[in-house]
């Protein structure tokens, strides 16, 4: 099966069905038996090697869906760390995590350091670590796939204002190397984590893109509904400008999502910068919108009942996770320029 | 979509063609309009010549019949060659060519655009002093007597309608229906007695728009572009081609410029500064963004899919990111900016004259229908969010 034989609306479509349109508040354990009965685990995984076969584009719709319901759980970490298995051609590792073995990793691109044989430092961002089986260290010349269980191994919950998510803090201080397996070494590990990083960052660029659609979605329905001065409040133009401003921004980060998910179907997008600028522009646009949904909605916009501020904290921990803006739209504009002006 | 390396042999053609052809010493000759009018008809020409010049055309017609990707390989080329943008060129191959295709009469279509291949230039005569963002308040009038309509009034703004040899022109017919349904479209020669133009000077002091006056001007039924009340309809057309499709060639323009920021940062020894580097990269983002809703809208257009507000989406967002674009020109280029330097005329919107370019910006947050319009359109026709009400009175006024 190839990327055109099932197009973005017809996945979007199943996705849709499958999560509920109002699919908010979902039980995490729900969501993720659903996710692991369609096989969408194993989308991006080759066909030969038991995965769906898909590309960029039909990983980006699930994560665009994940996002517009707010999904719990650890999609984006799991599906990370099968592509590095995937990489690494590890067949046997693959059909576990795609039956729904947790497989877990730094959302933040923490690394290890080895010595003698042993590991330590402490890897941030790690979400549902006390859950998963297995765990992905990096460290500056390997990458190794651990029994998170493993002797030495610490996990330290960190709440976070988004209880969408759970990530941990885990520690090793004298973990035997041993006792993982080697995803990639010396020669390959750099290109691996290069990979790893962009395929992630891409993943948090469709998941900021669906939370922001259903956040915009949701404020322009409240302003259509909510009354002052006897008319609906969407009347105001003041409001109506902002709206089109919001539904503005977030077509054309859309537009360049979709774009990025097509390039990486003739070459796999392996270029961490460009998904990183890609990420620092969805991440803002989610940002901006869900900041203006807390204001379109007032008060209630405030309170704990009400969703909009679960898409506010889940935006900011978006522009987080992966690298901030600050650090990406500096190497994009280094990057860029250096290709421009070796051209020119 | 062409593969890849079709794709491939065609941008190799078209910088090779770029090459033998493409004016290179323009910019420093384009310092007065009369300069500009002939570096901008030649190389019009040269364009028709090498089949480059409209390939947003159909096929019919020599040139067109490019793909989505076959365009955009060709602006690319020429963004990178830096030529002239076409700007004496751009209300006939666009606004009119536009409306004539999709409006006018068989007999109408083989009179006009063969001849726009041959260097005739269009301008469109919409606005007028009491009408621009509120359009259906036109008044310029058109009297039918016998085979022709007889115009008085006037337009306003019309770009380089001192240069055009035809004009859209948007007329009332009639007072008696609702605003819209009163107004016609005519195709009007602009050598016709008792027309005068006037030009204006803008800000950045380029005659780029004119004033036109209609004195007892006679204008022949068959050259009426649908029926008689039907003017606001045909000028949706011409308006929808203004917001979205002219928006593929400028926001690659636009990307194909992001070298002249990289090259003020690298001549101003900046490219260290990780704050100069971090704007530069969410620009040039946001660049990538607009190109690809630019992409996306031609893509919806090509399917069928095309729904009222996108074009809006799509000019909108170039408006914006343009502006932001020569303001981080105008910032970067600090006091060397403020020095007044002559303009190149038919330069595009990217000259490297950060000041000028800046205020030429406006020309997109205002044209075509300002961003407040656009977001009128968008939340309206989009989001479905309702109009405010009609009747209103306002303190004080005259009762
Ligand atoms: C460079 C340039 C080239 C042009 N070329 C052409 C041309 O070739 N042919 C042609 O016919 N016209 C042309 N125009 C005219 C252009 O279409 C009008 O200027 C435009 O539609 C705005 O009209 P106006 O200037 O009368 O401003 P106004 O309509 O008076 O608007 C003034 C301000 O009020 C805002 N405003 C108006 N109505 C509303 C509303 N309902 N809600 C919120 N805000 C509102 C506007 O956005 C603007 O900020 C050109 C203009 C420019 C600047």
């Amino acid at each position: 099966m190839s990327d055109d034989s099932i197009g973005r609306a017809e996945l979007q479509d199943a996705a849709r069905k499958a999560f509920g349109e109002g699919g908010l508040g979902q039980d995490p354990a729900t969501i993720w038996d659903l996710i692991v009965e369609m096989g969408w685990l194993g989308m991006t995984v080759p066909e030969e090697l038991g995965g769906l076969g898909l590309g960029a584009e039909a990983q980006g719709v699930i994560h665009f869906e994940l996002g517009r319901i707010l999904a719990p759980g650890p999609v984006a970490a799991h599906m990370m760390v099968i592509e590095a298995l995937v990489k690494a051609g590890r067949q046997d590792l693959i059909e576990r995590a795609v039956a729904g073995e947790l497989m877990t990793g730094s959302l933040r691109f923490a690394t290890a350091t080895e010595a003698g044989g042993t590991l330590s430092g402490t890897l941030n961002a790690v979400p549902d670590a006390d859950t998963a089986s297995e765990l992905l260290v990096v460290t500056d010349s390997r990458v190794l796939l651990l029994p998170i269980g493993t002797n030495g191994i610490t996990l330290t919950e960190r709440p976070l204002w988004d209880k969408s998510r759970r990530l941990f803090d885990v520690t090793l201080s004298g973990v035997s190397a041993d006792a993982g397996v080697e995803l990639a070494g010396s020669n390959t590990a750099s290109d691996l984590v290069a990979a790893l990083k962009a395929h992630l960052l891409f993943a948090l660029s469709a998941d900021s893109l669906g939370g922001a659609e259903a956040a915009l979605d949701m404020s322009v329905e409240y302003l259509k509904t909510r009354r002052q001065f006897d008319r609906p409040l969407a009347m105001f133009q003041a409001l109506k400008h902002r709206a089109a401003d919001m539904k503005t921004i977030l077509a054309s980060a859309e537009a360049l999502l979709w774009t990025h998910a097509s390039e990486g179907r003739t070459a796999p997008v392996t270029q961490p910068v460009k998904a990183g600028a890609l990420k620092a522009h969805a991440a803002r646009v989610y940002h901006a919108i869900t900041e203006e949904a807390v204001q379109f909605h007032g008060g209630i916009g405030l309170t704990e009942e009400h969703q909009c501020h679960l898409y506010l904290k889940r935006a900011t921990l978006n522009e987080a996770l992966g690298g901030g803006a600050d650090l990406w739209e500096e190497q994009a504009g280094r990057q860029i320029a250096a290709a421009l002006l070796a051209t020119a | 979509m062409a593969e890849a390396s079709e794709l491939e042999t065609l941008r190799n053609e078209v910088r090779a063609w770029l090459v033998a052809n493409a004016p290179a010493t323009w910019r420093q000759e384009s310092i007065d309009p009369d300069a500009f009018f002939r570096i901008q008809r030649d190389w019009f020409l040269k364009l028709v010549e090498g089949g480059y010049a409209v390939p947003h055309w159909p096929a019919e017609w020599p040139g067109g019949g490019r793909s989505l990707a076959e365009q955009k390989v060709i602006y690319e080329e020429m963004a990178r060659a830096d030529t002239p943008r076409l700007l004496l060129s751009f209300v006939s191959t666009y606004h009119a060519a536009s409306t004539i295709l999709e409006c006018a009469s068989k007999e109408q279509q083989e009179r006009y655009l063969p001849a726009i291949l041959k260097g005739e230039t269009w301008c469109q005569g919409f606005s007028e002093p009491g009408a621009g963002s509120d359009l259906a308040g036109l008044r310029c009038r058109a009297e039918r007597r016998g085979d022709v309509y007889v115009i008085n009034g006037q337009k306003i703004w019309s770009t380089i309608a001192q240069y055009a040899d035809k004009c859209l022109l948007l007329v009332r017919t009639s007072n008696e229906k609702a605003k819209q349904a009163g107004m016609t479209f005519l195709l009007c020669d602009m050598k016709t007695p008792g027309i005068t133009v006037r030009p204006i000077n803008q800000i950045h002091g380029d005659e780029e728009f004119a004033e036109i006056f209609f004195d007892e001007v006679e204008i022949p039924v068959s050259e009426r572009i649908g029926a008689e009340g039907d003017g606001w309809a045909v000028a949706q057309a011409t308006l929808a081609s203004e917001r979205g499709l002219t928006l593929l060639e400028l926001s690659e323009r636009m990307r194909g410029a992001l070298v002249r920021i990289a090259t003020l940062i690298r001549d101003t020894g900046r490219l260290d500064d990780a704050g100069v580097m971090r704007d530069f990269g969410r620009l040039a983002t946001s660049v990538d963004a607009t190109c690809a809703l630019a992409d996306q809208f031609l893509a919806w257009r090509i399917a069928g899919e095309e729904q009222v507000g996108q074009a809006s989406l799509i000019k909108l967002r170039y408006s914006r990111v343009l502006r932001e674009f020569t303001l981080l020109g105008l910032r970067l280029d600090d006091m060397d900016a403020q020095y007044h330097a002559p303009i190149t005329f038919g330069g595009g919107m990217e000259t490297g004259n950060w000041m000028a370019d800046f205020m030429n910006s406006y020309a997109w947050t205002i044209a075509g229908g300002s961003d407040e319009v656009q977001r009128n359109i968008i939340s309206e026709r989009m989001l479905a969010m309702p109009r405010e009400p009609k009747n209103w009175t306002i303190q004080g006024d005259a009762a």
